[in-house]
């Protein structure tokens, strides 16, 4: 009967096993093998680390998404530890307020930024009637800096109050018991007891932004960034040896950030949006 | 009164400020969808042309997004929860190597996926044209989720001993599968099923890649609406959008919520556990229903050779050999890791013994045959109580899967609840029950079935000690009364010479003695089972001329006749438990000793004293009497109970 039961068990887990060899591992191979059938072969490769344009994009795209993590892990900190320590009236509208974009796509969030601080957005209505200038940001690096924002605050912000719940209360009585001032607490206890959430959502929030498509495509800024540059590579320009080659080099750099986010943080999590 | 600080409001502050940058523009979009003129504000009034609008432009759009998000689901709920249960169920290194590999799509940005199905299955245009290409990114996506939320639930809870519970009622593979594993799991599928359906809808960066114009999805229809619409447009069909979206994040949210099914009244709980005025003896007095249990005797068990290496190299048997004669109870007693569980596992049929080793069942060969077969009943360590399940069905499970009528289903289990005293228990949820309750409705389960043989696992361990002494004595007298053969396995020794009319006692793979209580307790065979089955006291000394000399006196060797101390003229050991030695007047006992400690216990004073000998000696004194430390006191020992221990 043993035998039996084994050869169920690899029955019912072949399905999924058909579905992932034949749309995913099939495919990824048969990508990896495209980026050498282009004119150069091999030397695509080297074209892309040393093509102007590519090296700029692949700056930007890392600087941006540098930016916006660091930027959300203070304000998602901030505002994560906050809202787990204190209840005040409105608190649960807040929170729902803040986690209400998690299924957003990127390309609602462009939309959302347009509405904010685009030519006829809020901003510049106010801007308009206070200063007598009209102040639009959405189609510039601002504009796409917020927008990546937008999408990465909810995400950062759920984790960080999750992690602060699982923080040991005995271990602040105890340093207050010690004479520890609250700064001293945040210092000492609060956020070494943060990092591993931190670095992991850190991490998350990172190749989130590398791998981001949507929002860029709708805010549709003069800035490219790489999953835009791959996108037009493929699509206008038919070069699919090098969007293949960029594709492999934008997957290396969202897997590896996810790995060490999984180091810091012991579970395994995904990159969407 | 509290009384918030600057830093509460500068925070309060930055929260409210982040929570107005997200919401103010949804709030936007929403006025902006129903207002006739967005720029001219809502001066223009409302109206819901904008929407009926987008319906118009985009309906198609939104029923291929549903359909593309339900056949989904359903392609994750045919494929992904059964791949769920083999990674939970054998985690071994391909499993886990599975599980990585699943991941990694959520790791490569969705565009590279999307570009890599294209290059490969781009050139069968009917698929390419379809919205099955869509589809198939969207299951690469979703996989993940769906089986990793099951595989948490899954590993939550322990389905093997659940599992193991059903088979040992008989049922086979599928059955477990639909009757157990799915059930179960449930909350863990329906919380991959929202993120699913949610995820699927909202996927934009792979189905941008693989749309055609004729097969738009709702993201690819907001795209085109911003960027080639008035800006009332793209607002309105963004309104539709969060109307489907938001009543899925909310469902997401509360299935995460943890719920309780609150538990009874404690009152309550009490009345019906602490019931031991009528034991289950009572069945025998009562007048034999049809249909109802005749005091049979089960059958007998014979092992004969039986040893179990594991696949990870572990001996956790060596070679066995033990008879159960029919109806008799056998406690195979020992510390952990002695063998005594692996034992009891390959009686029931969830191990096999290695090659060579066979067991029978009265005449019957059953060393083949799989619990499902085996007519055992079993009592698990953790009762391994279907969740999914009340009392009743838990009860009635085993004949369920027998395919009993409904009507004999329903009076076997009158017969169960009531010889069990559980009556009330009837249409309770697993979840209510206190230990001392969980125990009844797992023996209930385990009878249900008119077992050949009963094999209980360590069931007493998980309660409390004033609740193991009552229920010990109900279970002697139910397995007495009902005169099933039954086997139970224990590391309590109280417990095994309450309960065996024979004990087993392990260590290390072997069986060190098998004998009665009084045999075992009396006359140990070697040191390991005197020293388990309660405390021993050892007096090492010499013999010389007509004494036994020893540090602090001697004993006559004629009031010794019935120890052997073979050849040994030196370094002779006799034993004795502490309550074989008592506290006399002085100048009446054996020898003296000092007092090193004494512990007053209710019913007894347990005394450790010193003397020269190479441990210090426990011994009880009763009554009234204390003592101080460092005070010598006379002992006279029980000679009748001193024994030898020849290795």
């Amino acid at each position: 009967m043993q035998r039996q039961n084994r050869i169920y068990l690899f029955v019912i887990i072949l399905p999924a096993l058909i579905i992932f060899v034949s749309f995913f591992i099939l495919p990824m191979a048969r990508l990896a093998l495209e980026t050498l059938q282009g004119p150069q072969g091999v030397g695509v490769y080297l074209t892309m680390l040393t093509t102007g344009r590519y090296l700029e994009t692949l700056f930007y795209t890392v600087a941006l998404s540098l930016g916006v993590t660091l930027v959300t892990l203070i304000i998602s900190g901030i505002c994560g530890v906050f809202l787990q320590r204190n209840n005040f009236f409105g608190k649960n509208i807040l929170i729902a307020m803040l986690t209400l974009p998690l299924a957003f796509p990127g390309v609602v969030v462009g939309f959302m930024i347009i509405l904010l601080v685009g030519r006829q957005g809020l901003v510049g209505s106010i801007s308009q009637a206070v200063m007598g200038e009209k102040l639009v940001f959405a189609y510039s690096m601002t504009g796409l800096f917020l927008g990546y924002l937008y999408f990465s605050i909810p995400r950062v912000i759920t984790t960080v109050m999750a992690a602060a719940e699982k923080i040991d209360v005995n271990l602040e009585e105890a340093a207050r018991s010690l004479g520890a001032s609250t700064w001293a607490i945040t210092k000492d206890i609060l956020i070494p007891a943060l990092t591993p959430g931190l670095i992991s959502s850190g991490a998350i929030c990172f190749a989130t932004s590398m791998g981001a498509f949507g929002t860029a495509f709708t805010l549709a800024t003069d800035i490219d960034v790489l999953p835009i540059v791959i996108y037009t590579e493929f699509t206008l320009s038919a070069n699919i040896a090098m969007a293949s080659a960029l594709s492999i080099l934008l997957g290396l750099i969202t897997w590896g950030s996810l790995i060490l986010a999984r180091s810091a943080a012991g579970e395994t999590i995904a990159a969407s949006g | 009164m509290k009384k918030h600080s600057k830093l509460f409001y500068s925070q309060l502050g930055l929260t409210l400020l982040a929570g107005a940058f997200l919401v103010v523009p949804v709030i936007q979009s929403v006025l902006a969808g129903v207002t006739t003129n967005y720029i001219a504000g809502l001066k223009s009034g409302l109206t819901l042309r904008w929407i009926v609008e987008v319906w118009d432009l985009y309906s198609d759009t939104i029923f291929r997004s549903i359909l593309i998000g339900l056949t989904c689901l359903a392609i994750n709920l045919a494929a992904g929860v059964p791949a769920a249960y083999v990674m939970a169920k054998k985690k071994n290194r391909l499993t886990r190597v599975l599980e990585e590999l699943l991941v990694v799509p959520l790791a490569i940005p969705g565009l590279a996926i999307a570009l890599a199905i294209l290059i490969i299955y781009g050139q069968y245009t009917a698929f390419r044209r379809s919205w099955m290409i869509i589809l198939a990114g969207h299951v690469i996506f979703t996989l993940p989720f769906m089986i990793r939320s099951v595989i948490a639930v899954i590993s939550s809870m322990n389905m093997s001993e659940l599992e193991e519970g059903a088979s040992s009622l008989g049922a086979g593979f599928w059955a477990r599968f639909f009757q157990i594993v799915v059930p179960n799991a449930m909350p863990g599928i329906l919380a991959g099923s929202l993120m699913v359906f949610t995820l699927s809808i909202g996927e934009f960066n792979l189905t941008w890649m693989l749309h055609t114009p004729l097969t738009k999805t709702i993201p690819v229809g907001l795209a085109d609406s911003y960027a080639s619409m008035r800006l009332e447009i793209g607002s309105a069909y963004t309104i539709i959008f969060f109307f489907m979206i938001i009543p899925l994040l909310l469902g997401m949210q509360w299935i995460a919520k943890p719920r309780k099914i609150h538990p009874n009244e404690p009152a309550e709980i009490k009345k019906v556990d602490m019931n031991t005025k009528t034991p289950y003896a009572t069945v025998k007095s009562r007048k034999e229903k049809p249909g109802e249990l005749k005091k049979k005797s089960g059958t007998s068990i014979q092992i004969h050779g039986c040893a179990k290496t594991f696949l990870d190299g572990t001996r956790a048997l060596e070679s066995i050999d033990l008879a159960v004669e029919a109806g008799q109870t056998v406690v195979i007693l020992g510390p952990s890791g002695c063998g005594k569980t692996t034992t009891l596992r390959i009686i029931a049929g969830l191990e096999n013994p290695d090659k060579g080793g066979s067991i029978y069942f009265g005449e019957d060969d059953v060393t083949d045959i799989p619990i499902e077969k085996r007519n055992v009943g079993m009592v698990f360590q953790s009762y391994a109580l279907f969740p999914n399940m009340d009392v009743s069905d838990n009860i009635v499970y085993g004949l369920k899967i027998r395919g009993d009528s409904h009507e004999k289903r329903r009076r076997r289990l009158d017969e169960m609840l009531s010889m069990m005293q559980i009556e009330d228990l009837r249409h309770r949820h697993i979840d209510q029950l206190s230990g001392g309750q969980k125990q009844r409705v797992a023996l209930a389960r385990a009878i249900a079935v008119r077992p050949r043989v009963l094999l209980l696992d360590e069931p007493l361990t998980a309660l409390d000690a004033r609740l193991r002494d009552s229920l010990r004595v109900e279970i002697d007298m139910l397995l007495k009364s009902i005169g099933i053969t039954a086997v139970y396995v224990t590391h309590d020794q109280a417990e095994a010479m309450a309960l065996g009319d024979k004990i087993v006692v392990m260590d290390h793979g072997r069986i060190a003695q098998i004998g009665t209580p009084r045999k075992i307790y009396f006359e140990p065979i070697n040191r390991f089972v005197a020293e388990f089955i309660g405390t021993v006291n050892c007096l090492a000394g010499r013999l010389e001329d007509d004494y036994l000399i020893f540090p602090g006196g001697r004993i006559l060797i004629r009031d010794l006749s019935d120890l052997k101390f073979g050849d040994k003229k030196s370094d002779v050991e006799v034993h004795f438990r502490p309550e074989h030695a008592v506290v006399v007047e002085p100048g009446q006992g054996h020898f003296k000793m000092k007092v090193v400690s004494s512990f007053f216990m209710g019913d007894r004073t347990r005394l450790i004293v010193n003397g020269d000998t190479p441990a210090p000696l426990k011994i009880e004194a009763h009554g009234r009497q204390s003592f101080t430390k460092g005070q010598t006191i006379d002992i006279k020992l029980d000679l009748q109970s001193l024994f030898t221990i020849n290795e």
